[in-house]
């Protein structure tokens, strides 16, 4: 079983943020593991191992795509138990879900892992986009926004429960597959892999690197590489900005539904509230602040059917 | 209000670290060869986090709730047993142990740097994991490889707890005073007495302790050197090394105190039926030294909750100052339009808040050349570089400990001030701050015991070679630094300061050699103080000359060569920011505090006796 695990890093959401010009100021921003991300590599984590010993039953592989200072935030996931980290070197700005989705595919058909598992999205842009786009472009089946996985026994399919408007939603994919996580992937029981015991509970929330985990990291295989070395030409955003683009990227427009401060609130209600996670069947609610149709949502006939990708571009 | 309880200054930690001590020269040492710095900043990251998302949120509840004791049983608050169980299964106890001990080997000074956040999080908690590291490393020293077998791995684990039992209800201080008595019959050991304030002596979170219990055996003399030391079990190990019988180990209660409410401050009572069996440690009659072997590493601990709970205190305060609106810049008094600001903009709480970061990054400062020394003096291949080193150990460690206790007390106590009526309500964090740290300037040897320590034992060891040691450094540092483009002022000052501090020890020390004992142990404390004065603003110097060449670099790369586009830097970039505030910092300390030392000399030069002659 091996299992890539997509990561970005984000600004820390605990930090207060500093406007200049009208634009979130990042100078000197601390900067963390996308939360979404995070659960995403203590449920590979999970998958990947028998609970109370230190045998491994898989590998879980690390992929960041960003400046090579990231290094230090794929480092922390390495000393979480990841095996081994790939970089792909680009600025983020230069960034957009097209443009990441394809760094992801090309990493794929290198690496051929048996699963893809990444967080439902980031809390800087709050895009919710890559996983889809990925597993459209590999025609892979897809999951997305997973609150618990089970392994089957042959590791054949993975049975994913979605969160969806109003509670849950069960579904089978035969692997290889692309999966995003949602806040609840955490809780003591959310995943399964018919090794560790089933009545197996886990500390809630992705685990704390150990200090030998920590100290073992740096002696793990992190390999940098350019986008070119995946045969993509530039990471330069495919779709250019037009007039007026640059200053509604630079000013957050008043609104409840601008996402960043949705996405921070959520990972913040996360850090700091310990009933939360119990209480809120759908954590997304958070991050959609009035009733949407599930054609607006985009994503639910795309999964519906397995095999299709994604119709939100 | 701000954001969160715990607050870390990881900024100067990692300046204290990397760039305040020799932090690579550590990695020449081949027992520290996998201490580099990419991975230090790692773990301070990691354990930044799991200290304040773990640890930190029970201290608070903690304190309100305090330890219980009911029917002869101790209970902790809630969560402290799975806040202590995830210490131990993360690996933060005793990250400086070698690996037979279940740690990583690594320096103590990154040892204290993450002792901070433990402290910080949690003093209460803090203190249980403290002590069974302590002991722990005492057993893996001395014991025998039978008792180590039984004991070292459930201390490790964290199931089982370790306690120092020394005080007795009339024997603080003066240890060689207790009444505690070990018997033998046949091969074994039993021991018979009472022992008070005895932290974590027992509690909930573990399923047993481990007591090292000092005792006088049968014909051993009185005094110190009669004392040994002994191992003993709450319940004895059985066959599968699990808690067996019960060993006539009674907690006959706790106290109700000032701080620290989350840790359990027990009387204990040994062979109320004459059934304690102990096991000793190492030779009899050597209890005494092998206590003192362990006793730098502990009061570098002390030395920790000092720094660790002031910096709470300060980042709080100052987070405090920098939100609470309040009043009107004092040039806009009489304008009643003028536009309210927040009341770090005024300059007496200015002062306030500059007197805490100085003495917190100070103590810090201290506490990590010390541990910094420490690891020289255990990790170096050359030789004499070890011993000067742990002759720097020597003598640093009674300044560290009583230093920055009283002045981290004086710490909290301004940021409760900052705060005003705020900082003195419960709601706040900062006066369990100050609570929990005066504790600091009592235990582990009070700071009377410290200051007879440096004044009676290191000045005088080796002929005062430990002194000499230190003020060669010192004095060495000024004279090649003399001519500091920014600094020059506050380095003359300091070497004017390092000359009175040496007059002063010699005025002392004369004293002295005349006979005269009552003088010299009477000026032990300011003497103490004057000492940590110095020596702490010679450290806080050295920073700001490193500060001042990475900030030149700043300016260079960034083109900020007048006031103007610097100070426009400085508000935009934090790093600039900081290495600005750092020169400032140590002036501040040199013109307001370091120069108090001119008073203490001139009282101990005047050999005033007024207290001795008090009638009472």
């Amino acid at each position: 079983m091996k299992i890539l695990v997509t990561v970005k890093r984000v600004p820390d959401p605990e930090q207060k943020v500093k406007i200049k010009d009208n634009a979130l100021d990042l100078s000197g921003m601390n900067f963390v593991v996308n939360p979404f991300d995070e659960y995403a590599v203590e449920a590979a984590l999970r998958l990947t191992e028998k609970a109370g010993t230190t045998e491994r039953l898989g590998e879980v592989v690390v992929l960041g795509v960003g400046p090579k200072d990231m290094t230090q935030q794929i480092r922390s996931c390495l000393a979480m138990g990841a095996d081994r980290a790939i970089l792909i070197e680009g600025n983020d700005d230069d960034l957009d879900s097209e443009q990441v989705a394809r760094v992801v595919t090309a990493v794929y058909e290198q690496e051929k892992p048996d699963l893809v598992l990444m967080g439902k999205q980031t809390v800087d842009g709050d895009n919710n986009q890559v996983p889809q786009l990925v597993a459209g472009y590999l025609k892979l089946p897809q999951a997305t926004f997973a609150c618990s996985l089970d392994l089957a026994a042959d590791q054949k399919s993975l049975l994913a429960a979605r969160e969806i408007d109003g509670g849950t939603e069960n579904k089978r994919v035969p692997l290889p597959a692309v999966a995003s996580v949602d806040l609840r992937i955490v809780l003591p029981q959310s995943v399964k892999n018919n090794v560790t015991d089933a009545s197996h509970a886990y500390p809630e929330g992705p685990r704390y690197a150990s200090l030998k985990g920590i100290m073992k990291a740096k002696r793990k295989p992190l390999e940098q590489k350019s986008a070119a070395d995946l045969g993509i030409k530039d990471l330069a955003p495919r779709v250019q900005p037009g007039p007026g683009d640059e200053a509604r990227r630079a000013t957050p427009a008043p609104s409840r539904y601008q996402s960043g401060v949705c996405g921070r609130a959520n990972a913040e209600a996360h850090r700091r509230s310990e009933g939360l996670l119990g209480l809120t069947p759908n954590v997304n609610a958070f991050t959609v602040p009035a009733p949407r149709s599930a054609h607006e949502r985009g994503d639910k006939h795309g999964q519906r059917s397995i095999g299709r990708g994604a119709q939100r571009r | 209000m701000p954001d969160r309880e715990f607050n870390l200054d990881l900024r100067d930690i990692r300046f204290a670290l990397f760039e305040g001590v020799d932090f690579a020269q550590l990695g020449t040492c081949e027992r520290f060869s996998e201490s580099d710095q990419e991975s230090i900043e790692l773990l301070l990251n990691e354990a930044a986090k799991f200290h304040r998302d773990v640890i930190a949120p029970i201290d608070g509840p903690g304190d309100k709730e305090g330890c219980r004791f009911e029917d002869g049983k101790v209970f902790t608050p809630k969560g402290f047993g799975d806040a202590y169980r995830a210490i131990c299964e993360n690996g933060w106890l005793g990250i400086s142990a070698g690996e037979e001990l279940g740690g990583m080997g690594l320096p103590t000074v990154v040892e204290m740097a993450v002792g901070e956040m433990q402290v910080g999080a949690c003093c209460s908690l803090s203190l249980s994991v403290g002590l069974t590291n302590g002991a722990a490393g005492m057993l893996a020293e001395f014991a025998t490889e039978e008792i180590k077998k039984a004991y070292l791995p459930k201390l490790i684990a964290g199931t089982w707890q370790g306690t120092m039992c020394l005080t007795e209800a009339q024997a603080g201080s003066a240890v060689g005073d207790i009444k505690t008595v070990a018997r033998k019959e046949g091969d074994q050991w039993y021991v018979t007495g009472t022992k008070v304030f005895i932290t974590s002596g027992d509690h909930d979170m573990c399923e047993n302790h481990v007591h090292l219990v000092l005792a006088h055996t049968q014909d051993a003399p009185k005094g110190i050197k009669g004392l040994s030391l002994f191992v003993v079990p709450k319940y004895l190990p059985n066959a599968q090394g699990n808690p067996g019988d019960f060993n006539d180990v009674v907690c006959a209660g706790i106290e109700h105190k000032m701080g620290i409410h989350g840790s359990a401050t027990c009387v204990l009572s040994f062979g109320d039926d004459d059934k304690c069996k102990a096991f000793l440690v190492g030779e009899e009659c050597q209890g005494i030294r092998y206590m003192f072997h362990m006793m730098n590493h502990a009061r570098l601990g002390v030395t920790l909750q000092g720094v660790g709970l002031a910096a709470q205190a300060y980042n709080y305060a100052f987070e405090y100052a920098k939100e609470r609106i309040q009043g009107v810049d004092i040039e806009k008094l009489k304008d009643p339009n003028a536009e309210r600001v927040a009341i770090v903009e005024h300059p007496d709480v200015k002062r306030m808040l500059m007197w805490q970061k100085a003495m917190v990054e100070g103590c810090r400062a201290l506490l990590y050349e010390t541990a910094f020394y420490q690891d020289i003096a255990n990790g170096a291949a050359d030789e004499k570089a070890r011993t000067e080193a742990q002759n720097a150990v020597e003598f640093l460690t009674p300044v560290c400990k009583a230093y920055s206790s009283d002045q981290g007390f004086e710490v909290t106590r301004l940021a409760i001030q900052v705060m005003g009526g705020y900082g003195y309500v419960a709601e706040y964090p900062v006066e369990r701050h100050m609570r929990d740290i005066k504790i600091a300037s009592i235990y582990e040897g009070s700071n009377g015991i410290q200051a007879l320590d440096l004044l009676g034992r290191k000045l005088t060891t080796k002929a005062g070679l430990y002194f000499r040691q230190m003020l060669q450094k010192m004095q060495g540092w000024a004279k090649d630094n003399k001519e500091h483009v920014q600094l020059e002022g506050e380095i003359e000052t300091l070497a004017k300061g390092i000359d009175n501090w040496s007059r002063t020890t010699m005025t002392l020390g004369m004293k002295g050699m005349q006979g005269d004992r009552r003088y010299p142990v009477l000026c032990a404390t300011p003497y103490l103080e004057m000492t940590g004065n110095v020596i702490v603003a010679w450290l806080l110097l050295k920073q700001a000359v490193i500060a001042h060449d990475k900030l030149e670099a700043l300016h260079t790369s960034e083109d900020a060569q007048d006031w103007e586009t610097r100070d426009q830097l400085y508000a935009q970039d934090p790093e600039s920011r900081y290495y600005y505030n750092k020169i400032e910092t140590a002036r501040f300390f040199v013109h307001n505090i370091m120069l108090r030392n001119r008073g203490i000399a001139e009282q101990i030069k005047s050999e005033d006796r007024s207290a001795l002659n008090l009638i009472v």
